[in-house]
């Protein structure tokens, strides 16, 4: 599934991310590289959600969440 | 001889750097532009220890790699010769990911100290940091510090000033309780030992750089940057070892980075669990999916009422003061003898002008006091994430909506902060829309006209310009992105900060930073105007002329008229104090104390006096109603246009904006006017 159908509450593990290489290389040195666990805290419709990666709360909108893959 | 050292201070953003960069400098702080590039640098200087020291602030940053303009601006700083030390500054509350930064600084090769910043939020929460353990497994000294409560300070400094020579690591101590001895083992030479895979291939790529580069300093890292594939890097040292660099190794080199650091984690962080409820549940309520936005809404509603209602009320006692001044100044110059036209520059002119401005500074005080809240509680993010579904729908980021908030503060530093996003075209939409957010300079024209026209609604009309602004804002946002169908994809990403309660330091530096503005413009520009304006309506073809209608104003102002007639605002005089406007929005204001002769235009006898004269020329509630929505819409200020042509770097987009706005302002004033006509 993708990051942007999580629950609130849920932890979920970075399968993969398609996004373009900035983005993803911005987005791994926050710390969010595969295999790192991922919380959600907060959402609203669409897909743009509050998460928590290694102990940082980001919010992250729906571009973003639909290409991460998580498992 | 004073020595000279330079520190260089970097950190993650919301790692409390600048607040501890102002507990250093306080008054000595000046802002500098870096030379070629847009970003941004402070420097402050201090003297201690029999040292010139020069504090450098850089840019708030995550990492060193050379994706974004401010990375890179800042890794060549710090590799330049120009630093002799490096504090990183760390928020000890959020040490997992702020550690990420120390480990990439390390590998720089330049002087560190590592500054535990928030060390009091820590210890509030319960949690521990072993700060005997930490230096031991990352080799430089850990200063404990709290920019807030000053505390650890000088110990710092002392560990910058000491520090500065030690290129190789102290005190590195590495044991392997949770991994077999490899190959590699460097762990008392470098912090950060990778795989032996990676080692192994460092190895290679530095024998080949030693052979190729013989004058190359730091091998290791750039040996690092290369297996990263590093843009800058690549190109400047290239290498052929297609065998060791077979593929793009960052996100090994990341994820091993981390590793390391849930080691570090583990041995020197006590009670990690101890998370901060109290922002997660402020953020169950702020960040509620319906709730959000009315409680923005609510927040803002409260701002303005505070700004009219506090601001109003201490304005009082400053009229009080300007109206004394000017007949004590007239007095004295009519004893003084000195000559009557002298008399009426100073006194209807400077006085009637500038004073008439100073006596809104309450209102501008309270307003910046309440956004410096906002901004350091760490709300203003979360309204980027309240804003995303809105925005997204108008083709930009939610993060485009923090400049247009700032926007109700001021324009200028409201189109500097577009620089944030990273999409240049959401830029150019953001630095075209911003100045329709109504920004506290049009303040003082509200309170005017809302005041003498519309008395116990003054607010609610007040509160409509706001409204208005911002709708005419949303509204061409939208057209735009109809217009230009191309789908462009806009990436929120921002980090919520923790709540807290806002330094009183930082609230205070950034209002008096404000209100210094304000004075400025009052006793520059808003100066000059008001001589300039007293010129053009006391002389005209005959020269000296008592006779205002005689004067050049008038003259240009008649010629204006029919523009403004169709607006509702067919008035010589008010066509002339909207031109003189364009060199600040407060000229509005202070122009029209000039042109229709009333020295203390914001007091009760004041604007009775300008209402009497106004309505005895056909203006009235409706005419005021178009003036501020024609004033909040028109071309913004000088200081605004030199901003916008600076931050797109073109003076044909500053025109064409400055002619947008104000065919905008036109039209939307026209509605206005026809509707209310109606009515």
């Amino acid at each position: 599934m993708y990051l942007c159908d999580g629950k609130i509450g849920n932890n979920y593990k970075v399968s993969d991310i398609e996004l373009p290489t900035n983005m993803e290389k911005r987005l791994e040195a926050l710390g969010m590289t595969r295999g790192t666990s991922v919380a959600v805290l907060n959402s609203k419709s669409h897909g743009v959600l509050i998460v928590k990666v290694r102990g940082t709360r980001f919010a992250l909108g729906r571009n973003i969440t639909k290409n991460i893959l998580v498992g | 001889m004073r020595e000279n050292l330079t520190i260089g201070f970097i950190g993650n953003p919301n790692c409390g750097k600048t607040t501890l960069f102002n507990a250093y400098t306080g008054a000595n702080l000046k802002v500098a532009n870096w030379p070629g590039v847009t970003v941004e640098k402070v420097e402050g200087a201090i003297k201690d220890h029999d040292l010139n020291i020069r504090l450098v602030d850089l840019p708030g940053t995550y990492s060193l790699t050379s994706y974004t303009m401010e990375e890179q601006v800042s890794r060549q700083f710090i590799l330049s010769d120009e630093v002799d030390v490096i504090i990183d500054v760390a928020d000890a509350s959020a040490l997992e990911r702020n550690l990420y930064l120390t480990l990439q600084l390390l590998e720089l090769g330049k002087p560190v100290v590592l500054a535990l910043n928030m060390m009091d939020i820590v210890e509030k929460r319960g949690m521990e940091i072993d700060t005997h353990r930490l230096p031991e497994m990352l080799g430089i000294p850990v200063i404990p510090v709290s920019a807030r409560k000053r505390i650890g300070l000088d110990v710092l400094l002392h560990a910058a000033a000491h520090h500065k020579d030690c290129k190789d690591p102290e005190c590195l101590i590495h044991h392997h309780k949770y991994k077999p001895k490899h190959r590699h083992d460097h762990h008392s030479e470098y912090a950060m030992v990778y795989s032996d895979a990676i080692e192994d291939k460092i190895d290679l790529i530095m024998a080949e750089l030693k052979r190729k580069y013989p004058n190359l300093t730091n091998y290791r890292w750039h040996a690092i940057k290369l297996l990263e594939q590093d843009k800058e890097i690549s190109e400047r040292y290239p290498v052929s070892l297609p065998d060791v660099i077979d593929r793009n190794y960052e996100s090994d080199i990341i994820n091993e980075k981390y590793d390391f650091i849930q080691e570090i984690i583990r041995e020197v962080l006590v009670n990690k669990d101890r998370q901060d409820a109290l922002t997660e549940k402020v953020d169950q309520a702020l960040t509620h999916r319906v709730w959000g936005i009315p409680i923005f809404l609510g927040i803002m509603a409260v701002v303005f009422f505070l700004t009219f209602t506090i601001g109003d009320w201490l304005k009082g006692y400053f009229e009080m003061g300007i109206e004394s001044l000017s007949a004590l100044l007239s007095d004295g110059l009519v004893a003084a003898g000195v000559n009557e036209m002298l008399r009426s520059l100073l006194v209807d002119g400077i006085v009637a002008g500038v004073g008439g401005i100073l006596t809104f500074l309450p209102n501008i005080f309270i307003l910046f006091l309440a956004l410096a809240f906002l901004e350091d509680s760490g709300y203003m993010a979360r309204v980027a994430y309240v804003m995303e579904g809105i925005m997204s729908k108008l083709g930009l980021s939610g993060r485009a909506f923090i400049p247009m908030i700032l926007g109700f503060g001021c324009t200028v530093p409201a189109i500097m902060a577009s620089r944030a996003l990273e999409n240049r075209r959401d830029r150019f939409k953001v630095m075209l829309i911003t100045p329709f957010m109504s920004c506290s300079a049009r303040l003082p024209i509200y309170i005017l006209f809302a005041e003498m026209f519309f008395q116990e609604h003054a607010m609610l009309v007040a509160y409509s310009m706001y409204l208005i602004g911002l709708l005419v804002a949303i509204l061409v946002a939208a057209v735009i992105h109809l217009i230009d169908r191309r789908k462009s994809e806009n990436y929120l990403l921002i980090e919520l900060p923790e709540y807290k309660i806002p330094s009183s330091r930082t609230v205070a530096i950034y209002v008096w930073e404000k209100v210094k503005d304000y004075l400025t413009k009052a006793g520059t520009t808003i100066f000059v105007a008001s001589i300039l304006m007293w010129v053009i309506l006391n002389f005209g073809p005959q020269g000296y002329t008592t006779e205002m209608a005689d004067s050049f104003g008038a003259i240009l102002g008649h010629w204006l008229v029919p523009f403004f007639a169709p607006i509702g605002l067919g008035f010589w005089q008010i066509a002339v104090a909207l031109i003189a406007g364009i060199s600040a929005k407060e000229v509005v204001v202070s122009s029209c104390a000039v042109l229709f002769g009333v020295p203390n235009i914001n007091s009760g006898a004041g604007m009775d006096t300008l209402v009497g004269i106004l309505s005895a020329s056909g203006f009235g509630q409706l005419n005021a109603f178009c003036l501020m929505v024609f004033c909040l819409l028109y071309i913004p200020c000088a200081a605004a246009l030199a901003t916008i042509r600076k931050e797109s770097g073109s003076t044909r987009w500053m025109l064409l904006s400055a002619l947008f706005q104000l065919v905008v302002a036109w039209v939307v004033t026209f509605i206005v006017y026809r509707i209310g006509l109606f009515i």
